[in-house]
């Protein structure tokens, strides 16, 4: 016993030189290393081979430039890699972020207060603590699903108890990390999330809302969302909530992968309002296969820079994509955002429709790509983007990109900016509304094609940001 | 940058020897030695890239081989209207020093990019259009022939004040050149002053092994107007720019083209548009047709400035593919920094309409004739924006002619 004892006391020094190698290997790569990759992979209990994807994707992480030549594109040079590091482990081991809800900035309780959510839900909100009336709901929507075969769980507990699909999908066909250098970073990083899957023709009628979750799990800012929808089965997804989250890491760079079966349904809804610090870089993608329908509704209301454009591959026959998005961009706000469609089969479609809001010198950009493959017969496109503008500090562009090596298409592309109508607010005013009003109330209606498609209690939550966001008393 | 070096063929040696020919003052061949300097460090041209795609791959172009800079010939025939003066580039210096030396290079620089420097040093053709304060004149033709493995071209036009001119330039393949291939360069600025008036057109049928980047550009002061009609159907491969700078206020610009492409043509075609002054208007239109493996590419840019109160700026491209083989790529831009504005772009990309076909079947009209006859019903909303008779009749003319 003693000798055994002895051997694995050589085994742990012996694993202990190893390491000390390892990180002298990589000793000039700044931020980022393999150790500290090992580390959260270990804490985590993680199978060898996921740990070898994140190795994987650390190595393509460190080889991939920063992005810096798309015209017009957001200021990164903040985004110090090197920071990354120390806040890695805290990551992993508080993963809501803050500890105390008086820790949170006086911008983001005032937020809470003014869109009337309770004490308890604002804990909630912010990750803080557990709400006892939620985790019910949970639970018990946990129970219908289970009898149906649908797994919801935390991607972590995803990792171990369901192998064999996570290992099948997450990161290698949908969003590979060599996709880009951040989903190469979220690759090597990644914590928490969500796991849902659907099993053949089962229809999740509630919405799934990751808020539920998010209440004791909390969020991490690398958080892995996989979504696996069989055939003819379908799902409404809501990922996040309208109160702002507050961290006081810096960067966002979330990775969410859809896999729409045949006949398949999904649809994802997103309404993003990080606190005005962060810079949201996340890749989202979803791929379809025949007769296959997949729906992104994203708002961006929050975040110093955001880099988003959900991607949708067509990639059996009739699949159809529908994007909805929209951007609010204030003060020192740049929301870079948009959406990718490839259109690989015959016989599919895809509909795109942005609206962006700027206010007192923010940034909005839509920038999108419509890509249709030779053969991909009788397929259809068609984009709107629609911008309005406040004042003249702001600045609104629109990049749209289109691709077609395919001529039995139908491609439409038509993109809008306007202020906002002064015959409109006169109009309003006759009636009676100040001006302040009535400008309220265009941008509402400006938006409305978003709000209808969410949640009664998303769409009032969304509207009320926007008040919030027009009155100028968020940050 | 690969491919972006000096061509081995290319010295100052040979620069002097083209300025020293044309026996032009020192302040021209200086300008030409600069750009000739600045090409190691200059780029290509911007092409769009996507992910994993670039639009238009100028790297691959071998300007060792393909440019031939003390061999090159051309064929010109320029008219003039009463009151305008419409000279070659050598005619105009001798005529006008000053004129021309302030003008060059005023709207373009030079060293803007690799292909503009590289046309500055080589050019050895060119015309001046010089049309003084007041005068009103129409038909001023610049029609051209290209007799060598390659060549490059400067043209200026200046519009005084209230002046105003309409000018219609061409370029062809003149006689058969032992190469396999061919490089053509134009460059064209126009000044256009206060109330100026300037209708530039360009039609380019070079032949089909012809390589060609043509810049142009304006500078438009107060209530001044450019219309500029491009129409391209020559060429292997066709990079074309026309962009406006709506400097002065209330200026007006219109940027027309029309191109139509067949066997494995490339046009690389972009028109932008700057909204500096305020009230300016700007309309871009742009039509094509792709046959066979031809592929386009189209960038539209409108950018309005912090300053450009009160801007119209509108932007419409569409795109008919009769093959399968053929591939569009389009990107419409807008980039609006002042809320006062109207903007709106709008982009297509589609076949001949299958309803459209079958009625003129129906009327017992052979396929391929209906289908003609749409194609070139296609093009009309683009030959009505052309007001001079003969331009649009040659544009007219050239496609049916491709359509036969």
């Amino acid at each position: 016993m003693s000798s055994n004892e002895e051997l694995q006391n050589t085994n742990t020094e012996e694993r202990f030189d190893f390491k000390k190698e390892e990180k002298s290997a990589f000793q000039t790569e700044k931020g980022l290393t393999e150790e500290t990759v090992r580390v959260i992979s270990e804490d985590k209990g993680e199978p060898e081979w996921m740990l070898n994807r994140r190795l994987r994707a650390l190595q393509q992480f460190q080889e991939m430039p920063m992005p810096t030549d798309w015209p017009g594109q957001p200021d990164l040079s903040e985004v110090d890699v090197a920071e990354i590091v120390p806040y890695i482990r805290p990551d992993v081991d508080v993963r809501a972020g803050v500890d105390d809800w008086t820790e949170l900035p006086d911008e983001i309780k005032d937020t809470f207060d003014k869109l009337g959510i309770p004490e308890a839900e604002k804990n909630a909100l912010s990750g803080v603590g557990a709400q006892y009336e939620s985790e019910v709901v949970y639970q018990n929507m946990q129970e219908r699903w289970e009898e149906k075969g649908v797994i919801f769980c935390n991607m972590d507990e995803a990792v171990q108890e369901h192998e064999e699909i996570v290992k099948e999908h997450f990161m290698t066909k949908c969003v590979p990390p060599s996709d880009n250098k951040f989903a190469a970073l979220h690759g090597a990083v990644w914590s928490g999330g969500s796991f849902v899957y659907v099993p053949e023709d089962v229809t999740v009628e509630m919405p799934v809302q990751a808020y539920f979750r998010m209440n004791s799990e909390g969020m991490g800012q690398f958080e892995h969302t996989l979504i696996v929808a069989e055939d003819g089965a379908e799902v409404h997804y809501i990922e996040g909530c309208s109160a702002p989250k507050y961290s006081a890491f810096n960067l966002h760079s979330g990775g969410v992968e859809v896999f729409v079966g045949e006949d398949a349904h999904v649809q994802y809804s997103t309404v993003q309002n990080w606190s005005k610090n962060t810079y949201n870089l996340n890749t989202k993608r979803a791929l379809c296969e025949a007769g296959g329908r997949m729906e992104w509704i994203s708002g961006s209301m929050g975040s110093k820079a955001t880099m988003l454009y959900p991607s949708t591959v067509l990639k059996g026959p009739r699949a159809s994509d529908n994007h909805i998005t929209i951007a609010f961009a204030g003060e020192g706000q740049n929301i870079d955002t948009g959406a990718k469609v490839y259109h690989n089969a015959p016989e599919t479609k895809s509909t795109i429709e942005s609206k962006s809001i700027s206010k007192d010198g923010g940034r909005t950009n839509y920038r999108g790509l419509v890509h249709i493959a030779d053969g991909a017969e009788n397929s259809s496109t068609s984009v709107e983007c629609d911008a309005l503008m406040f004042d003249n500090e702001s600045t609104s562009d629109t990049m749209p990109y289109m691709e077609i090596n395919e001529s039995k298409v139908d491609v439409a592309h038509e993109a809008t900016v306007g202020k906002i109508g002064d015959e409109d607010v006169f109009y309003l005013q006759s009636r009676g509304l100040d001006d302040d009003d009535a400008k309220q109330m265009i941008v509402s209606g400006f938006i409305e094609p978003i709000t209808e498609e969410l949640p009664i209690e998303y769409a009032v939550e969304l509207n009320r940001l926007v008040e919030l966001e027009m009155e100028g008393s968020l940050g | 940058m690969s491919g972006t070096q000096l061509p081995a063929n290319l010295s100052t040696e040979m620069v002097r020897e083209i300025s020293e020919r044309r026996d032009e003052p020192e302040w021209l061949l200086e300008a030409r030695l600069e750009a000739l300097e600045a090409l190691d460090d200059l780029a290509l041209p911007d092409v769009i890239k996507t992910p994993g795609r670039r639009w238009t791959n100028l790297e691959a172009l071998d300007f060792g081989s393909l440019v031939d800079p003390l061999n090159q010939a051309d064929e010109t025939e320029r008219t003039s209207d009463e009151g305008v003066e419409v000279l070659t580039f050598a005619e105009a210096i001798e005529a006008h020093p000053d004129l021309v030396e302030s003008s060059f290079g005023s709207t373009i620089d030079p060293t803007e990019n690799y292909l503009t420097a590289l046309s500055a040093a080589l050019f050895t053709t060119g015309t001046v259009v010089y049309v003084p304060e007041g005068v009103d004149a129409e038909d001023v033709t610049v029609r051209a022939e290209m007799n060598s493995r390659s060549l490059f071209s400067h043209t200026l036009v200046i519009a005084e004040q209230s002046s105003s001119v309409t000018i219609l330039e061409s370029i062809e393949s003149g006689q058969a050149v032992d190469a396999e291939s061919r490089y053509f360069s134009n460059l064209v600025e126009i000044d256009a002053g206060e109330n100026a008036y300037v209708q530039y057109g360009s039609l380019q049928t070079l032949a089909e092994d012809t390589y060609s980047y043509s810049l142009k550009r304006a500078d438009i002061g107060t209530y001044g107007t450019v219309n500029w009609i491009e129409g391209n159907l020559g060429s292997r491969l066709t990079r074309s720019d026309v962009e406006s700078e709506l400097n002065g206020d209330s200026a007006e610009t219109k940027i027309v083209g029309a191109f139509f492409g067949h066997e494995d043509q490339h046009f690389d075609v972009n028109a932008r548009v700057w909204h500096h002054g305020e009230n300016t208007t700007a309309d871009l239109v742009t039509r094509g047709v792709l046959d066979d493996h031809a592929r386009s590419v189209y960038e539209g840019v409108q950018d309005v400035g912090t300053d450009a109160w009160n801007t119209s700026s509108y932007q419409r491209e569409n795109t008919l593919m009769l093959s399968d083989e053929s591939e569009a790529d389009a990107s419409p831009k807008l980039i609006i920094h002042n809320h006062d504005t109207e903007a709106s772009h709008s982009a297509t990309v589609g076949q001949v309409d299958r309803e459209d076909l079958f009625y003129m079947i129906s009327r017992s009209i052979d396929p391929m004739r209906a289908r003609n006859m749409l194609v070139e019903g296609f093009f009309v909303p683009v030959l009505d924006e052309i007001a001079v008779d003969e331009f649009r009749e040659d544009l007219r003319e050239l496609i049916a002619a491709r359509l036969r």
